[in-house]
C-alpha cells in the first residue's frame, strides 16, 4: 500500500511537471484528486485496509494528497505567471509615440531672467516694488541731479508727452519715489520698462532695466562691490569674472560700470563683446548726497548705493539669443525654444 | 573724441604701447572706444621716383615705368596719364592692402610684369585738403624733395595712432588734448609738460582796429586780437597731419590755427574776415526776435531772444559758439582777421544748437562747458602759432571783456567720510599723491583733508567727488582681494515681493501649464489701433507722444488686444500654427487730455488663442481656472467690449459691480481689420484689482460618510433657455440634497421641434445622514422635472 501511494505521488509529480497550460493541469488534478481520482479511491477504500495499518496508511495518503495539491498550486501559479507575461507581451506599445494632452508653453526669457534676479535680491533683503512708467521730469531727471539743459540729458533721448511729462528713460525714477516714501534703512529693487527715442538694429525704443537702491547708515562702495560679486556669481555662475570701469551718472558719485565675462562666448571674445570677452551688465555707484538731500534724506547720517542693469542684453547672452529684436517679435519659432 | 598719440606726447613723456594706454584710460574713467592706427592700410607702400617711361608694346593705354624705390628698382605698369619721368610717387608693392580694399600682388599685363601699383590720394585715404594732388583723378605726385624709398606713412606723416575717447559730461575739461594729457600724467605719475605760449607782436594797438561790446549776460568772457598781413597758404604738414588725425579738414593757416587750438586746448575760436565787420565793431548780444542769419552750412536760421549772436554794428555775423555766418569767415582773399576766443553760457549754446539742429566741434564743447580761464592761454597759444607758421602780423594788445572772476574754489573734506564711502582706507601718502597729480592741491591734518581743485575741476565739490578721484586712479582692483561681506556694518532688512508681482507670476505659471506662451510687446503703438478695434470715440482718449519715433510708436497703449492680434497675424504669416499667447503689461488711461497729471497705469493680463478646434468654452475653462484660486465672487454678463463678438463673449463682473475682465471671440470685423482669417479668442483680466483682493480663505466641511448618488435626465427646452437657468432651477429643486449638476450633452434635431434643444444633466445627490432609497431619489428627480417644466416648459426627453 505504501509503495502504491509513493508510486501515485511520483506519477502525479511527473504529470504535473509535464503540464503546459492550466487546462492540462486541471486534468491532472481530476485524475489524481477528483472524485474518481486515484488517490481519492484509495482513501475511499480505507475500510479494506487492516485496522492496525489504517492510521499509518491514512496519514500517508493524506500526506501524498497534500503534496500533490501543493505541487498543482505551485505549477498553477507558474503557469499563470507565464500566461500573464505572454499577454503583456502582446499588449506592448511603441513608447516613442507622442504624448497626449496639454503641452506646456513657456515663459518669456525676460520674465525668467527677471524672476531669477528678483529672487536673488529678495534673498538679500530687497523689497521688489514697481512704479510709474509715465512720470514727470522731476522724478526722471531733476531729482536725480539732472537739471534742465544738463549735458547728461544728451545721453538719453527722451520720449515726451508734454513738456513736463515723459516716458521714463530709466528705472532710476523709482529711486526718488522710494526715497520719498520709505524711511531708511531700506533696500529696494524695481524691474521695469524704460523708453528712449532710439530705434535701430542694436537698440529698441523700449527696453528693460532693474533699479536697486540701498539707503542706510554705513553703506558704501565696498558693500556695492561685494554685493555685485555675489549677484553676478548667482546669475552667471561661480566662474564669472568682473571688470570695473569708472563712469558718470549724475545721481551717483563715485559711479562705475561693471562688465562681466561675456556669456555669449564665455570670455573667448565674440562679435557681441567686440572681442573683449566682457560685456557691460550694471551701471552703479554711491548715491550722490545731493540726490539724497533733494528727496529729504539726511546725507550726513545716511548714505546709499544704487545699481541698475539693463537686462535685455543679459537675457540675450544667457539664452544665446542671436538678435536683440527677437525679444519683442513674439515669433513662436523663438518662443517654443524657451520651453 | 579723437585724440592723437603724437599730440599727446607734446604734453607727457611716455612711451607706452597704444593698447595698454587705451586700457589704462578706460579703467580710469575715459573709455577708449577704438584705437585707430593711421597706417593700417599703408604698409608696403613706398616713395618711388620714376626713372624711365616706355609704351607697352601690346597695349596703347599702358605705360611701363621703371621706378627707383630706394633699395631697388621695380617695374610698374600704369594707365595713369599724369605720371612723367622724374615724378616722385607712392608705389604700392606686393602685400599692400590699400584703403579702398585693393590688395597688391605682382601682375602680368599682356606679357609684361608689374611689381605693384602707383597710388592715388584716395587709395591712401587722403584728399586734396591734406596734400596738393591728393584729390586728383590720377596718381598722387609728391614733392620732389620727398625721400626716395621712405615708407609712405612717414613721408606723408600718416603714422599716428588715434584714440577715440568717450569723455563723460562731467569732464568737459577733457574734451582736449591737454585735458587727456593731464589724466595720463596722473595715471602714470609723469610730469605734465607744457607747450609754447610765447609770441611776438608787430606794434600798433588792437583798439585802433576793433572794439568789443558785450551786451548779454550769457557771455562771461570775450577775448579778441587783431592780425594783419595774413598769409593764407597751406599749413605745414605736421599741423595738417594732426588735424586730419582728429577728423578735421585742413583749410588754411588761420583757420587751421583756430581748429588746432580747439582740439589742443578745448577752446573754440573764430577768425573773422575783418573787412566784413561793419563799424569795425564786435557786439555780443541776444538775438532779436525774427532776426535771420545765413550760415556756412548753406542754411538760413531765424532766431529769437533766447539765442545769442556775435554782431557787427549792423547785423549778426555768427551764431555765438555754434556756426559762422557766410560773410564773417576768413576767405582766400582775406588780409586782416580778428581772433575770437570767448566763453559762452553752456545752456544757451546747447538750446540754440538743439533748436536749429546744428552741432559743430565748437558747439559740442561750448554746450559741455568751457571755463572762464581757458581762453587766456588758448589765445596766447593761437598767437604763438601765428608766429610759428608765419601766418600774419599780430598787432599789440588783447581785448579782454571779462565780468566773471574765476572762483578760487577750495574746501575741507572729512577723510573718514571718504573712507566710509569707499569702504576701504587708502594710504594717506597715496591719497595726497593722487590728488596732487590730478592738479588738486591737497593737504591733510588729522581727519581734515583740505583740497583746492584747479579751475577746470568745478565738478569736485564734496567727499564723494574726492572718493571717486582716488579710487579711479588707485584702481578698483583693490576690492577684489578685500576681506568681508556686503552689509557688514548696516541693518538687516527683510526682502519681499510686491503682491501683484507674486499674483501675476502665479497666473503666468498656470498659463504656461495650459500650453500658453508669454509674449512681450511694445507699450506704444499706432494711433489707428483703437479704430481697428472698433473702439468708439469716447474711449479713444489716448495719450500721444509729442516727439514719436514713428507713427507705429506714436501712442501710449490703452488696449492690450492690438499687439496680440498683430502677433497672431505675424505668426500666421510665417506659417506658425496653434497659437496660445499671453502677456502681462500696462495700459495707461489719462484722467484728462491734454495730460495735466500722470495717467492711471493699470496692469492687465491678456490672453489670445488662435487654434483649430478652440472655442469659447475652452477659453472659459482657462479663465475659470485662473480665477478659482482667488477670492473673487463674480458673475458673467454679455460683454460690451466693442472688439469682441457680441454673442460669444462675456464680461466678468465682481460683486461690487466692477468689471474685472472679459473674454470671448474676436469680432469678425476686427479680424478683417487685422487681416486674420482664423477665429481668435481673447481674454483680459485686471490684475491690479484681482491681486488686491483678500486672500482666499478655506473652511472645510466634514466629508460625508455616505456616497453620492447620480441620476441622468434629459429635457427638451426652447433655445433661449440657458444652462445657467436650468442648473440653478435644478439646484433649488434638490434643496439640501443637491451635490452638483453637470451638463453632459446638448442635442439639437428637428424631431425635437422647432427652436428646441435637448439638455442632458447628471445630477448628484447626497443625504448627509443616511443612504437614500430608490423612492427618495425618484421623488427628488420628479420634483426637479416638475420645477423645470413649470419654470421653463421643459419636457422630459422620451
Amino acid at each position: 500500500m505504501k509503495e502504491k501511494l509513493e508510486q501515485i505521488l511520483k506519477d502525479a509529480q511527473g504529470e504535473i511537471e509535464k503540464c503546459d497550460d492550466v487546462k492540462m493541469l486541471d486534468e491532472v488534478r481530476v485524475k489524481f484528486l477528483g472524485k474518481q481520482g486515484e488517490l481519492t479511491s484509495i482513501l475511499r477504500n480505507m475500510k479494506e485496509v487492516p485496522p492496525e495499518e489504517r492510521k499509518t496508511v491514512g496519514m500517508l495518503a493524506n500526506g501524498v494528497r497534500e503534496k500533490v495539491e501543493e505541487a498543482i498550486a505551485k505549477k498553477g501559479e507558474k503557469l499563470n505567471e507565464t500566461a500573464l507575461k505572454l499577454a503583456m507581451e502582446k499588449e506592448k506599445i511603441d513608447i516613442t509615440m507622442p504624448s497626449k494632452g496639454e503641452k506646456r508653453g513657456a515663459l518669456h526669457p525676460l520674465t525668467r531672467f527677471n524672476n531669477k534676479f528678483m529672487d536673488i535680491c529678495v534673498a538679500m533683503g530687497f523689497t521688489v516694488i514697481q512704479g510709474p512708467e509715465i512720470d514727470t521730469d522731476y522724478y526722471n531727471f531733476e531729482a536725480l541731479n539732472v537739471p534742465k539743459n544738463h549735458p547728461a540729458r544728451d545721453m538719453q533721448d527722451s520720449l515726451y508727452i508734454t513738456d513736463n511729462i515723459l516716458l521714463r528713460t530709466q528705472t532710476s525714477n523709482m529711486q526718488v519715489h522710494a526715497m520719498e516714501e520709505l524711511k531708511p534703512p531700506f533696500k529696494i529693487v524695481c524691474p521695469g520698462r524704460v523708453y528712449r527715442n532710439d530705434d535701430d538694429s542694436s537698440h529698441s525704443p523700449i527696453f528693460n532695466q532693474f533699479e536697486a537702491l540701498v539707503v542706510d547708515e554705513n553703506v558704501g562702495l565696498k558693500d556695492l562691490m561685494k554685493m555685485i560679486d555675489v549677484i553676478l556669481k548667482k546669475l552667471f555662475g561661480e566662474n564669472v569674472k568682473m571688470r570695473v570701469r569708472p563712469a558718470y551718472f549724475p545721481f551717483t558719485e563715485p559711479s562705475i560700470e561693471i562688465d562681466a565675462t561675456c556669456q555669449m562666448c564665455q570670455g573667448k571674445g565674440c562679435s557681441l563683446c567686440k572681442g573683449t570677452g566682457f560685456s557691460e551688465v550694471f551701471g552703479a555707484g554711491v548715491v550722490n548726497p545731493k540726490v539724497l538731500e533733494m528727496s529729504g534724506i539726511d546725507s550726513k547720517k545716511y548714505s546709499g548705493f544704487a545699481f541698475g542693469p539693463g537686462i535685455d542684453r543679459s537675457v540675450m547672452v544667457t539664452n544665446k539669443i542671436p538678435n536683440i529684436k527677437y525679444l519683442f517679435r513674439n515669433d513662436m519659432r523663438f518662443l517654443k525654444q524657451m520651453r | 573724441m579723437k585724440i592723437s598719440y603724437s599730440w599727446l606726447k607734446d604734453f607727457v613723456d611716455i612711451d607706452i604701447a597704444p593698447e595698454e594706454l587705451a586700457e589704462k584710460l578706460t579703467v580710469s574713467g575715459f573709455e577708449v572706444e577704438e584705437v585707430i592706427y593711421q597706417n593700417e592700410h599703408l604698409h608696403d607702400v613706398y616713395v618711388g621716383k620714376i626713372t624711365k617711361i616706355e609704351k607697352h608694346k601690346d597695349a596703347d593705354k599702358l605705360q611701363v615705368c621703371t621706378v627707383d624705390v630706394g633699395d631697388k628698382t621695380v617695374q610698374i605698369i600704369t594707365s595713369a596719364t599724369n605720371v612723367f619721368e622724374g615724378a616722385v610717387v607712392p608705389v604700392s608693392l606686393e602685400g599692400a592692402d590699400l584703403c579702398n580694399g585693393v590688395k597688391i600682388k605682382p601682375t602680368n599685363f599682356r606679357g609684361v610684369k608689374s611689381d605693384g601699383m602707383f597710388c592715388s590720394g584716395e587709395e591712401l585715404g587722403i584728399d586734396e585738403n591734406y596734400i596738393e594732388g591728393g584729390g586728383v583723378n590720377g596718381i598722387l605726385i609728391l614733392p620732389e624733395n620727398t625721400k626716395i624709398g621712405a615708407k609712405i606713412e612717414d613721408a606723408l606723416l600718416l603714422n599716428d595712432v588715434v584714440f577715440d575717447v568717450n569723455v563723460t559730461p562731467n569732464r568737459p575739461d577733457c574734451n582736449s588734448v591737454i585735458g587727456i594729457a593731464r589724466e595720463v600724467s596722473a595715471i602714470y605719475d609723469v610730469p605734465l609738460k607744457d607747450v609754447d605760449y610765447s609770441y611776438k607782436t608787430c606794434g600798433g594797438n588792437v583798439n585802433d582796429y576793433i572794439s568789443v561790446e558785450v551786451k548779454t549776460k550769457k557771455c562771461p568772457r570775450y577775448m579778441a586780437s587783431y592780425i594783419k598781413d595774413l598769409n593764407l597758404s597751406r599749413s605745414p604738414l605736421w599741423l595738417r597731419s594732426r588735424l586730419f588725425a582728429c577728423g578735421i579738414k585742413p583749410i588754411n593757416k588761420i583757420v587751421d590755427i583756430t581748429n588746432y587750438v580747439l582740439v589742443e586746448q578745448g577752446q573754440p575760436m573764430h577768425a573773422f574776415e575783418y573787412n566784413h565787420l561793419a563799424g569795425k565793431k564786435i557786439v555780443v548780444r541776444d538775438a532779436k526776435k525774427g532776426e535771420k542769419i545765413a550760415v556756412l552750412n548753406g542754411n538760413t536760421y531765424e532766431l529769437d531772444e533766447n539765442d545769442m549772436v556775435i554782431a557787427d554794428s549792423d547785423k549778426p555775423v555768427v551764431i555765438a559758439g555754434i556756426i559762422g555766418g557766410v560773410n564773417s569767415c576768413v576767405e582766400p582773399s582775406t588780409k586782416e582777421t580778428v581772433f575770437e576766443c570767448a566763453v559762452f553760457d553752456l545752456k544757451s549754446v546747447r538750446l540754440t544748437s538743439r533748436k536749429i539742429g546744428v552741432s559743430t566741434d565748437s558747439s559740442m564743447r561750448y554746450s559741455k562747458g568751457v571755463y572762464v580761464d581757458t581762453p587766456v592761454k588758448a589765445l596766447k597759444r593761437a598767437l604763438h602759432l601765428v608766429n610759428e607758421l608765419d601766418a600774419g602780423k599780430i598787432v599789440d594788445g588783447i581785448i579782454d571783456k571779462c565780468d566773471v572772476k574765476s572762483k578760487a574754489h577750495s574746501f575741507t573734506a572729512s577723510m573718514s567720510k571718504i573712507d566710509k564711502i569707499l569702504g576701504v582706507e587708502i594710504d594717506r601718502n597715496r591719497v595726497l599723491q593722487i590728488l596732487n597729480s590730478l592738479g588738486i592741491k591737497s593737504s591733510l591734518s588729522g581727519d581734515k583733508l583740505h583740497v583746492e581743485p584747479p579751475y577746470y575741476r568745478e565738478d569736485i565739490e564734496c567727499e564723494n567727488d574726492i572718493a571717486e578721484e582716488l579710487i579711479r586712479i588707485y584702481g578698483y582692483d583693490i576690492y577684489n582681494n578685500l576681506e568681508g561681506e556686503a552689509f557688514e556694518n548696516s541693518s538687516v532688512t527683510v526682502g519681499a515681493y510686491e503682491p501683484r508681482l507674486v499674483f501675476e507670476n502665479n497666473l503666468k505659471n498656470e498659463l504656461v501649464d495650459f500650453g500658453f506662451y508669454e509674449t512681450l510687446n511694445y507699450s506704444l503703438y499706432s494711433s489707428s489701433a483703437c479704430d481697428k478695434l472698433l473702439i468708439d470715440d469716447e474711449r479713444k482718449n489716448v495719450i500721444k507722444i509729442a516727439n514719436p519715433i514713428s507713427e507705429e510708436l506714436s501712442t501710449v497703449r490703452t488696449v492690450m488686444a492690438h499687439a496680440l492680434l498683430l502677433d497672431i497675424k505675424f505668426n500666421l504669416s510665417v506659417g506658425n500654427k496653434d497659437l496660445r499667447f499671453f502677456e502681462v503689461g500696462k495700459v495707461y488711461q489719462p484722467k484728462a487730455l491734454p495730460l495735466k497729471e500722470l495717467p492711471v497705469e493699470n496692469n492687465r493680463l491678456s490672453i489670445a488663442v488662435c487654434e483649430d478646434g478652440y472655442d469659447f468654452f475652452m477659453l472659459k475653462n482657462v479663465v475659470e481656472n485662473l480665477l478659482v484660486a482667488t477670492s473673487l465672487k463674480y458673475k458673467l454678463e454679455r460683454s460690451t467690449e466693442p472688439y469682441l463678438h457680441s454673442g460669444v463673449s462675456a464680461d466678468i463682473i465682481a460683486e461690487d459691480g466692477k468689471k474685472v475682465g472679459y473674454f470671448g471671440k474676436i469680432h469678425p470685423k476686427v479680424l478683417k481689420n487685422y487681416d486674420i482669417s482664423h477665429d481668435v479668442y481673447y481674454a483680459e483680466l485686471d490684475t491690479d484689482y484681482l491681486s488686491s483682493l483678500k486672500e482666499k480663505l478655506y473652511s472645510v466641511k466634514e466629508v460625508s460618510k455616505f456616497a453620492e448618488v447620480e441620476r441622468d435626465i434629459a429635457v427638451v427646452v426652447d433655445e433661449e433657455i440657458t444652462n445657467g437657468e436650468l442648473t440653478s432651477a435644478i439646484k433649488s429643486a434638490c434643496g439640501k440634497l443637491f451635490a452638483g449638476a453637470e451638463l453632459f450633452d446638448v442635442y439639437r434635431n428637428i424631431s425635437l421641434g422647432e427652436n428646441k434643444k435637448s439638455m442632458a444633466y447628471k445630477i448628484h445627490l447626497l443625504n448627509e445622514e443616511k443612504t437614500m432609497t430608490a423612492e427618495e431619489i425618484n421623488a427628488v428627480i420628479n420634483k426637479v422635472l416638475k420645477s423645470l417644466e413649470y419654470r421653463y416648459k421643459a419636457k422630459l426627453r422620451a
